[in-house]
């Protein structure tokens, strides 16, 4: 009777022994189970599903009109020594993409041009703005783009950044909680 | 006694060797395989996709003229999506590939569109971000794991497959020194197919080995680099340089227009302008300005050093060449990891390279499987041995009791 119990120890040992070597196989499950994410991932960064992941709202500035989104529903990302950073992107309507010449984006008003803050980058239709947040804005603060136009003028609009980006703000409230 | 121990010591040591050899892929081979498998596929990826979509061939007509200049992409572009913003447009020359345009819609979308570089003819579009080339770069590179998660900037995957450079090295170099007098493997190539197939795996797995050389030491090292790049970035080492801030055009260059956006010069202009004063480049693939105060980027394959591109930023509203980046120029750093990425993916010559890759990428794949082939039943015997021994011991005491 031990004789037939070491026997089976001996059979599951042998086949633990030989499966063992191929258990890094079970890696290849990351790739599979982040497939969909990177899909999702990637329709948002080609624009493929629209402005970004949250549309804010559409302002009108002056003559001009602007649509504004969160590139992801997310916190902003530490990015190294730049701090933490926030994506967003904003687009211009078509009959104004050609009268404007830059639009920039940052936390709280701007005293002048060249505090306007970061600015849009690559199509009219999709600008993107990383913006930097430090960790001690308020939770009040109000998101300030400034649009400039190629014969020189300046609009303003703003939103409050609870509804810019409630992610944003739960991230300040736990970073202020420490 | 004396000199039996002498000549018994370099056994030892190759068997130590030899060990060494065996054990050091086979906890991982099969995730080895599949990085292998899957970096094979990639790099023929854009051929795969050639294959089986006709939109992004470049099907000369009969009547096969000059190929479309990016000034004639442009107007093609405007003609048949107006309003659509440029971004980016690839011009592959002496290619098989259709000329590409990245383009940016007023509802915000954007697509990659596949232009007949003879004809002008939009063959096909596709939504920019993820493509199967880029998809499977993503797998065998990263393994999908997202950058810069807030724990390491580069992706943890990242780590995961480079780092498998240094057991591939080191299989290298073992599996050199215990295959004694290799190179007459060269002279006398052995493959026996009707012996087992433990025999089969053991020739293919030493014949492929020493053809395998070179290819197994650039991917293995450049693998390692990868590495090494990466954790450089985590770093913050600059690759560029620490003195190579991004060059803008300055606030007083960029004009003021009453009438909207001023005009600016064509990018056949600006790479006519780089062609005037540099010799020998050949643009490839332009980007155009991201911002008011932004350039043309004209990026070119160095001819005189394939594994190198080379950069130009063109003034959009003067001509003048703001910054040109030659082989000669590229900081050192920028021409490891820049020729170190071209030496893994083998994307510097065309397809005959490529083919090249993939052929010994199979061989490769097919190496890591046939080393565990081998351990598996060499390793199987040993052990079924040695219960075979056992059994037999503990049956001669019952015996004698």
């Amino acid at each position: 009777m031990s004789n037939a119990t070491t026997k089976k120890g001996r059979k599951t040992d042998s086949r633990w022994f030989r499966w063992r070597f191929h258990l890094s196989g079970l890696l290849m499950l990351i790739p599979l189970v982040l497939a969909p994410f990177y899909i999702e991932l990637m329709s948002v960064f080609g624009g493929a599903s629209g402005l970004g992941a949250r549309h804010i709202g559409t302002q009108a500035a002056g003559p001009w009109q602007i649509t504004l989104a969160e590139q992801f529903e997310q916190a902003p990302k530490l990015d190294g020594p730049a701090g933490y950073m926030k994506t967003f992107n904003a687009a211009l309507c078509q009959t104004c993409a050609e009268q404007v010449k830059a639009v920039y984006l940052r936390l709280g008003k701007p005293r002048s041009l060249r505090t306007a803050g970061v600015i849009g980058f690559g199509s009219p239709y999709h600008m993107s703005f990383s913006m930097p947040v430090p960790e001690n804005t308020a939770l009040d603060a109000e998101l300030w783009l400034t649009l400039e136009g190629w014969d020189g003028s300046l609009q303003q609009v703003q939103w409050p950044l609870r509804q810019a980006s409630p992610a944003t703000i739960e991230f300040l409230q736990q970073q202020q909680e420490l | 006694m004396n000199s039996n121990t002498q000549a018994q010591a370099p056994k030892k040591r190759t068997q130590w060797w030899f060990l060494l050899h065996s054990w050091l892929a086979m906890p991982i081979w099969l995730f080895l395989f599949f990085i292998c498998l899957t970096g094979t596929i990639a790099t023929v990826s854009q051929e795969i996709v050639w294959l089986f979509d006709s939109s992004v061939r470049a099907n000369p007509p009969d009547n096969a003229g000059e190929m479309l200049t990016f000034d004639e992409v442009i107007e093609v572009v405007e003609r048949e999506a107006p309003g659509a913003y440029v971004a980016e447009i690839t011009r592959p020359v002496k290619s098989q590939f259709a000329l590409t345009a990245e383009i940016s819609y007023p509802d915000s979308t954007s697509e990659n569109v596949f232009i007949n570089p003879y004809t002008g003819e939009i063959q096909g579009r596709a939504a920019s971000g993820f493509n199967f080339r880029q998809f499977v770069r993503a797998i065998h590179g990263w393994l999908l794991i997202p950058f810069n998660t807030g724990f390491t900037r580069y992706s943890f995957g990242w780590y995961m497959v480079s780092v498998l450079g240094i057991p591939m090295l080191l299989s290298l170099i073992t599996g050199l020194v215990v295959y004694k007098k290799f190179w007459r493997g060269f002279l006398h190539p052995r493959l026996r197919v009707n012996r087992g197939a433990r025999v089969f795996w053991g020739d293919f797995h030493r014949l492929a080995g020493i053809w395998s050389i070179p290819f197994i030491l650039i991917i293995s090292v450049t693998a390692i680099w990868f590495m090494i790049q990466g954790l450089l970035f985590e770093a913050g080492v600059p690759f560029n340089g620490a003195s190579q801030a991004p060059v803008f055009v300055p606030r007083d260059e960029v004009p003021v227009a009453e009438q909207g956006r001023p005009p600016l010069i064509t990018p056949d202009q600006a790479i006519a302008a780089v062609n005037q004063r540099y010799d020998n480049v050949e643009a490839q693939v332009l980007r155009l300005p991201g911002t008011a105060f932004g350039h043309y980027r004209v990026l070119g394959r160095s001819q005189a050093f394939p594994l190198v591109h080379e950069s130009f930023l063109v003034n959009p509203y003067s001509g003048s060449i703001d910054e040109a980046m030659r082989v000669g120029d590229q900081p050192g750093l920028m021409f490891t990891r820049l020729s170190m990425r071209a030496l893994h993916t083998g994307d510097f010559v065309g397809l005959s390279l490529k083919l090249v890759y993939f052929f010994f990428g199979v061989l490769l794949t097919m190496m890591v499987f046939s080393g565990m082939r081998i351990w598996m039943t060499r390793t199987f015997k040993t052990t079924q041995a040695a219960i075979r021994q056992k059994k037999a011991r503990v049956k001669a005491i019952g015996d004698s009791a």
